[in-house]
């Protein structure tokens, strides 16, 4: 497991659309806390309607990974599962490790990947204000967590890549959209996205937070269910 | 002892059942040759057996291990996959230290371009997969599933579209495996190469196991008959044959007629004396009638 985790971690880091991402959440994060710092009234005056200091600092990335987060990930990890089904390489892995530990391997090496593309963002935030703001990095963490477990669902249940880089444009537009929208609005038709998106979870207790890493642990278990059962 | 025990195996998709209630039985350090036609179910069932695909119904156990305790046994087991499952952007070594690092084989680089060099990849460990030659990539998967020292290895037709001197070479290495203990099972449409090879040999065809046993048995295998070879003046033809078959009221079966003889196919030995007697007694001039050994692809072709 500790293999393929590896290679897919370090495999991630070389593509050009990952190395974009990187680049643009980076250059964001540290041209907002920049911005932030230099406007030190800024601050106060966030804080004086009830904000916190690190909510103004990580504010960029913070929307970055709600609205951008699932296409981001869509984009680069779309194909996890099954691009090496589609290439029948999973049928070389197959013999010699459980189909669980290629999954695990898989899916914590994609998240890894992600986790470390934004303790960059924030060590660059912590360089510029001096504090890691736990709280938000805990956010964008349990945020990511959902999104990865999503999106390996995603690669799991449809097996052709081209249809999962399509379904992850349209995903990677909607569930934004949609989980903002539930988060919101009390319509009958928003119901559903409001609990089953991590979107309105955020904005609760620490304990509330937990709720997304449930549902995207429980996406996970789907996805290995069906991958126990398919003919590679 | 049993490496491998299959009892009442079935695969289907959708509706078409690829293998019938296989039943079989493979031994420790025994090459076991797989043989069949295209689309018998050889590479149905050595995907079924490794985990590849499911088994619909049936169950087997490899090394005393179920097929639900599977991923238990998989380090020692060997499998070289088909070409088109290779990691084709990765270079030979990386993809060697890759795969060997998921079968636990501790082999450094000098040791595994050693590996390469064994069968008969010297010089590509830092070539990408996809400019192999289809028998270097042939190679390749045999280097793989020679990493982390199995037990079992299983071989889907390693020598099928190589070239006869790298196919020679693969043959020797099969038998250097079986000489240090390994259990070999092998799929191949090269009878002959099978027929050197193996201890036992099982056919397959149309998802079942028509055949099964030694080369030997299965070329000696009475119900089959017994191929004969009768030189005589003038040269006896299928009509001649037809008409001898009628006489003795048994069934021979023509085979071939040659430059000066004739092949044959009688039901057991007990008929030569009397084939030979209706043949003199037809004003043929009978010079010799001698047992032919089958060919193990006369036993395929009949199975």
């Amino acid at each position: 497991m500790i293999h393929i985790l590896t290679r897919e971690f370090l495999e991630s880091f070389k593509s050009v659309r990952s190395i974009l991402i990187i680049l643009f959440i980076t250059f964001v994060s540290y041209q907002s806390a920049t911005f932030i710092d230099s406007n030190p009234g800024l601050i106060q005056e966030i804080v004086k309607i009830g904000g916190e200091e690190g909510t103004v600092y990580t504010a960029a990335i913070a929307l970055i990974v709600l609205i951008l987060g699932f296409l981001f990930v869509f984009a680069t990890s779309h194909d996890l599962i099954n691009k090496e089904i589609e290439l029948k390489t999973m049928r070389l892995l197959v013999t010699k490790t459980s189909r669980v530990q290629i999954m695990v391997g898989k899916f914590l090496g994609t998240l890894l990947f992600w986790v470390a593309t934004i303790t960059i963002s924030f060590a660059v935030i912590f360089i510029i204000s001096g504090s890691w703001f736990l709280k938000d990095y805990f956010h964008s963490f349990v945020f990511l967590f959902y999104i990865v477990s999503f999106v390996v669902l995603v690669s799991t249940v449809f097996t052709k890549s081209k249809l999962t880089m399509f379904l992850g444009i349209l995903f990677g537009i909607a569930l934004p959209i949609l989980g903002l929208a539930s988060a919101v609005s009390n319509n009958w038709y928003l119901v559903p996205f409001k609990y089953l998106l991590p979107y309105r979870y955020l904005e609760g207790s620490i304990a509330l937070m937990f709720v997304p890493i449930v549902i995207g642990a429980f996406y996970f278990l789907i996805s290995v269910f069906i991958m126990q059962r398919k003919d590679l | 002892m049993s490496i491998i025990e299959v009892n009442h195996l079935t695969k289907k998709y959708g509706t078409t059942e690829v293998l019938k209630d296989i039943n079989l039985e493979i031994y420790q350090g025994e090459v076991f040759g797989f043989v069949g036609h295209n689309g018998a179910g050889k590479s149905t069932f050595i995907h079924t057996i490794t985990g590849i695909t499911n088994k619909s119904s049936g169950s087997f156990t490899i090394m005393g291990f179920s097929d639900r305790q599977l991923n238990h046994v998989k380090k020692r087991i060997g499998v070289m996959p088909d070409v088109s499952n290779l990691y084709e952007n990765m270079k030979g070594l990386n993809f060697l230290r890759y795969m060997g690092k998921l079968a636990g084989d501790k082999r450094n680089k000098p040791e595994l371009k050693t590996l390469m060099k064994e069968v008969g990849l010297e010089g590509a460990a830092q070539k990408k997969i996809k400019s192999y030659s289809f028998g270097m990539k042939k190679k390749i998967c045999i280097a793989q599933a020679l990493l982390g020292n199995p037990d079992l290895i299983i071989l889907d037709e390693p020598t099928s579209g190589i070239d006869p001197e790298s196919a020679i070479k693969i043959r020797d290495l099969v038998i250097k495996l079986k000489e240090e203990g390994k259990t070999i099972f092998l799929t191949s449409h090269n009878l002959d190469e099978i027929d050197k090879v193996s201890d036992r040999v099982g056919i397959l065809s149309d998802g079942e196991i028509k055949k099964l046993g030694t080369p030997r048995q299965l070329k000696e295998d009475k119900g089959a008959g017994v191929t004969i070879s009768v030189r005589t003046k003038p040269i006896l033809q299928k009509d001649d044959i037809q008409k001898l078959s009628e006489k003795m009221n048994t069934d021979i079966i023509f085979m071939e007629a040659k430059r000066d003889s004739t092949l044959l196919q009688v039901p057991s030995e007990e008929d030569l004396p009397e084939v030979s007697k209706k043949i003199i007694q037809s004003d043929v001039h009978l010079y010799e009638m001698k047992i032919e050994e089958r060919s193990l692809e006369e036993v395929f072709m009949n199975a």
